[in-house]
Formats: structure tokens, sequence, C-alpha cells
């Protein structure tokens, strides 16, 4: 198991490039970096509160069911440095994202996500880069 | 009471009074360092902290039978962060987020960002007593030669105290010290620990901060419990 990716945040989040960096936990016993998965779906629910803030995701599969997915993401007081709010995220707002799938069987979640706007833009406008490093 | 026991406790308090007043002051200005500040322990300023940072091969620490054992049982999702138990020495130091210090003459306060923690190091040479056991220890400090020197006992034990990774227990034996100094803006440690019930020999690290930006404030960090536990359900634990 690799033990070294750790849950990707803001940076990923910013300008749509995956980045192994957070404290609170290791992301490989839960995500597996050799798998990883497309979605595009509608944002039900963005709880932003550390220590990770999580999105909901209502996504249609191929068979046309919809299954909800629960998106890991960084921790609010990083994600405050580089601009996110509560606000950043609205309910309805469709999202593209690419990330490591849960390892439980049955379950449907993601981390260390690639996120763009359903135009393919970033989610933050103007997608700050340098603050974005600087956690 | 009467006049000779007034007298005899007026003394006493002056006494006291002189003493603690002596400790605190016994140290010359040039002893004690400017430290404090909001400092950055974030992402831009050193590595991630995470299963081998800071704790690589060379200073990982060599584990006794016991501490083999704790982990050989360990899974990630007994770590007790996941219910927003706070993080303590010697992983707090290294979490990267912002960390306040304020200088009293009496005593240093180190606020954490992460998990709103506040540790007192009491320079008036007070000792702990047998109550004072805590996450984050009773810690007791002095200037020395332009460095603050911390030791921390009266840890409780903590299933996942090694770390925040590493699946390694500390018990109330652990022991940690802490050295602060300034090299030009920045703020450098080193830490030591100790816990002869699960470690063979003390380990360490260095690390450091740069003072944040002139406006920051540091932010609460307000765990919640569900936002905590929700990856959980993502692992597949050996116990099920």
């Amino acid at each position: 198991m690799n033990r070294k990716a750790l849950i990707a945040v803001g940076l990923a989040l910013m300008i749509g490039v995956g980045a192994p960096i957070l404290a609170h936990h290791a992301s490989a016993p839960f995500y597996d970096p050799e798998d990883r998965v497309e979605l595009q779906g509608a944002i039900t629910r963005f709880v932003f509160r550390n220590p990770h803030a999580f999105l909901f995701l209502d996504v249609t599969d191929e068979s046309g069911d919809v299954v909800e997915w629960q998106v890991e993401l960084g921790a609010p007081v990083s994600l405050r440095r580089v601009g996110w709010t509560p606000d950043t995220l609205e309910v309805g707002m469709v999202v593209n994202v690419t990330g490591n799938r849960s390892r439980a069987e049955g379950t449907h979640g993601l981390c260390c996500v690639r996120m763009t706007r359903e135009d393919g833009g970033p989610v933050l406008e103007g997608g700050r880069v340098r603050e974005a490093n600087t956690n | 009471m009467n006049k000779n026991n007034k007298l005899a406790v007026t003394a006493a308090l002056g006494f006291l009074v002189a003493a603690s007043a002596t400790a605190i002051v016994a140290q010359s200005d040039a002893e004690i360092p400017d430290l404090s500040g909001i400092w950055d322990g974030g992402f831009s300023v050193r590595p991630v902290n995470g299963v081998d940072v800071p704790w690589g091969e060379d200073n990982f620490p060599k584990l006794n039978a016991r501490a083999l054992a704790y982990q050989e049982a360990w899974e990630e999702t007994m770590a007790p962060k996941y219910d927003c138990q706070p993080a303590a020495s010697p992983a707090i130091q290294y979490d990267p987020y912002a960390m306040q210090i304020t200088q009293w003459p009496d005593r240093v306060l180190l606020r954490y960002e992460k998990d709103d923690q506040l540790r007192t190091v009491w320079l008036d040479g007070r000792e702990p007593k047998a109550t004072d056991f805590s996450i984050q220890g009773f810690s007791t400090g002095h200037y020395e030669d332009g460095s603050l020197f911390v030791t921390t006992t009266h840890f409780v034990f903590d299933i996942a105290g090694f770390d925040d990774y590493n699946g390694i227990p500390s018990s109330a034996q652990k022991v940690v010290t802490e050295r602060y100094w300034r090299e030009g803006e920045e703020l450098k440690m080193t830490l030591t620990l100790a816990d002869p019930m699960f470690l063979l020999e003390p380990t360490g690290y260095t690390t450091r901060w740069l003072p944040a930006g002139p406006d920051y404030r540091l932010q609460p960090y307000d765990c919640d419990p569900e936002a905590s536990r929700t990856s959980v359900r993502f692992f597949p634990s050996k116990y099920d």
C-alpha cells in the first residue's frame, strides 16, 4: 500500500492539477491511487468543515441511475487561505471531477481530485497558482 | 488571626513574591529571544507531514516489542483524530498550520491553529502536580543563550501519540523536549522524544516556521466530528 500519497487540497481544485498535500490523514488507506475515476455531477451538498471539507454529487451512471458520490477535499482552514468559502460551491452547480476511488466495497468516494466547472474552467475565477502554493 | 500571625503570613507572601520575581527576571534580556508572533508552518515553508515526514530513515524511532505489537493490531480508523481528538507533541508542531507564540514574563503561550490547541510553558519554576496529566502534557521551560528550552511530561496515554501516521502509541512516560530559537526571520525548533514504554531510544527532528503575513489571524479549527469521520466508511477494515 502506498501510504505516502496524501489527500490533495486546494491546488488541485484551483488549477485543475493534482497535488499530494494535506495534513490530517493519509489518503492511500481509504482511496486507491491506481483506480482513477472521472465523473460529472451536480452538487447536492458542500460541507465546509474541518478537518476536511466534503462535496456530495449526484452522478448519473451508465444505466441511468443516480448515485451519490462523496468527494473529500482539503481542510477549510487551508482552503480559506486560497480564497475558498462555504459559498464557493453552490448546490446545483455541475462540476467535473477526477480522483482516486474509495477502497471499501460498495462505497462511492473520491479523493485527491482535479475539479473544474462544467465548461472546464477553474472553480475559482483566476485560479491563483501562487496563492494555492502557499498553503 | 493575631498580629504575629499576620506578620508571619505577610513575610511569607513577601518571600514567595520575591522568590517568584527573582525566578522570572533572573535571566537577562540578551538570553531571551523574541519568538512572539504568528508563524507559518504551512506547505510552502517545509515538507508536508506524513508517514515519512519528519520521520525518515535517519530518525525513525526504534520500536520495542510492545510498540511493534501495537502496530500489528493497529489500523488507520482507530486513530482518535477521526473523532476530533487533537494532535499532540511530537506531531502538532509539524502539522502544516499556523502557530502563535506569546511571551509573558512567567510563561510562554503556544497557540496552534490545528485543533485549536493551547500549550502553556511555565517559566516560574513550578512543578506539575499528580493531577496535571493531559493530552498536551505539562510544560516547563527557561531561556538560555538566546533559546527557549521546553520540557513536557505528564502526557496521557495516546494510542496514536507518536504521530498521525505510523500507528505508534505514546505512554505517560513520554517526555518531549523542544528548543526554539531565531535565525534571521526564521523560527527554528529541535524536538526530542523519549518514551521507554515504546521506544528503544530517543529520537527527534528539527523544523522551522516563517512569519505569517502581517494581517494574518489564526482561524478557528472547530473540528466537526461528522466531517472528521466521514472518510472512515471508505476504509476496508481488517476487523470487519
